[in-house]
């Protein structure tokens, strides 16, 4: 049990898949232009990666090891191609904000990558951890960089104005401010990394 | 050679499974996204057209696009027309759902569909830029304050609404 929660909990401090492994930045820089776009993100994320490493980790003995891509990526499209159709179906306005990037997580590393690193390795029950920890994981950095860019780049945060009279820095809004965001977070989790060691 | 058949055939098999479960979250989900296609639709109609109860499509065709929709009051008086006016921006094309009254005088407009630059030209879809249109000409619209920054798409917006209006009084002088 304990081994458990370590797989668990792994994924979001030591191995967070954003901030320690560096996966899955594309669907990052492009969605975490607000907070609700970043929790809608990470749950469709974390669901494909729960999905995707409790079957791949049911399967891999018998799937042959040379033909493993491909049988995992039609895995993972079908989880994604699931988790579309329930966001069209129930979410519509969460389903248009994030638009192209939700068919996009079939290619998210952090998805593939777990399947590949951890999934086709271990059992049923420590990939199911793994797969929730690095989804959780990736749900709260996603959170994290969302909130102070939704803050900076229009003064909001779930659409409710924190600041009267806060001129918003529109950098933050775009691309370019998910990359200084983003950089500058990596540096101080190394800064206190480093301090801790 | 035998290796091949069987890798194949694994690979099939699973490419079969996963068909036969997507098809059935299809069968489950279809008439709900359906479902909310349409009252999305009947949403934004009913957004830049509030006076309206009851909107019917005009298309030229039954398997052609809606060219514009006719809006009808709860006496199921004609009271005007919605249609929908595209043009390009700075970045994007931007579509604007727009509601007329008879008098071709602009109930009001909806920005449906923009990737304009965030805090620029995404302003366009606040109502500070869309209130403006109201109770104006739809032929000749003037007097609208461009969003300061962004005059590319607010001069897209008002030249494809109107443009559009002028497009649609076409058609409709057939109809009557």
């Amino acid at each position: 049990m304990k081994n458990l929660i370590k797989e668990f909990t792994k994924g979001i401090i030591k191995e967070n898949p954003t901030f320690v492994l560096i996966l899955g930045l594309c669907p990052t820089l492009a969605v975490s232009v607000s907070v609700a776009n970043g929790i809608g993100m990470g749950i469709a994320a974390t669901f494909v990666l729960l999905g995707s490493s409790l079957i791949v980790s049911l399967v891999r003995d018998f799937i042959p090891d040379k033909i493993r891509i491909p049988c995992y990526i039609v895995i993972i499209a079908t989880f994604v191609t699931i988790a579309e159709f329930c966001m069209k179906a129930y979410s519509p306005v969460l389903d248009r904000a994030l638009g192209i990037y939700v068919p996009l997580i079939v290619v998210n590393c952090i998805v593939l990558g777990r399947a590949e690193a951890f999934a086709c390795k271990n059992n049923f029950s420590r990939s199911f951890f793994d797969g929730l920890g690095m989804g959780v994981g990736f749900t709260l950095a996603l959170i994290l960089i969302s909130a102070i860019r939704e803050f900076l780049g229009s003064g909001q945060i779930l659409g409710h104005t924190l600041i009267k009279g806060f001129e918003p820095v529109f950098v933050f809004g775009m691309p370019s401010g998910a990359l200084l965001v983003i950089g500058l977070l990596l540096g101080f989790f190394n800064i206190l990394k480093n301090r801790k060691s | 050679m035998k290796e091949m058949i069987r890798y194949g055939f694994i690979l099939s098999l699973i490419c079969v499974i996963a068909a036969g479960l997507l098809a059935g979250v299809n069968v489950l989900t279809r008439s709900k996204i359906a479902a909310q296609i349409q009252a999305e639709e009947q949403a934004a109609l009913k957004e830049v057209m509030p006076t309206a109860a009851r909107f019917s499509e005009v298309k030229p065709d039954a398997n052609k696009e809606v060219l514009y929709y006719k809006a009808f009051d709860n006496q199921d008086k004609l009271i005007g027309f919605v249609f929908k006016a595209s043009g390009k921006g700075y970045s994007s094309v931007i579509e604007t759902l727009v509601g007329v009254f008879l008098d071709q005088k602009i109930s009001a407009i909806k920005v449906i569909s923009q990737n304009e630059t965030p805090g620029l030209g995404a302003k366009i879809t606040e109502n500070k830029f869309r209130d403006q249109f109201r109770n104006r000409d739809s032929l000749d619209i003037s007097g609208v304050q461009a969003v300061s920054g962004a005059t590319i798409s607010s001069r897209a917006v008002i030249i494809s609404v109107m443009k559009k209006a002028r497009e649609i009084r076409e058609l409709i002088k057939n109809e009557r």
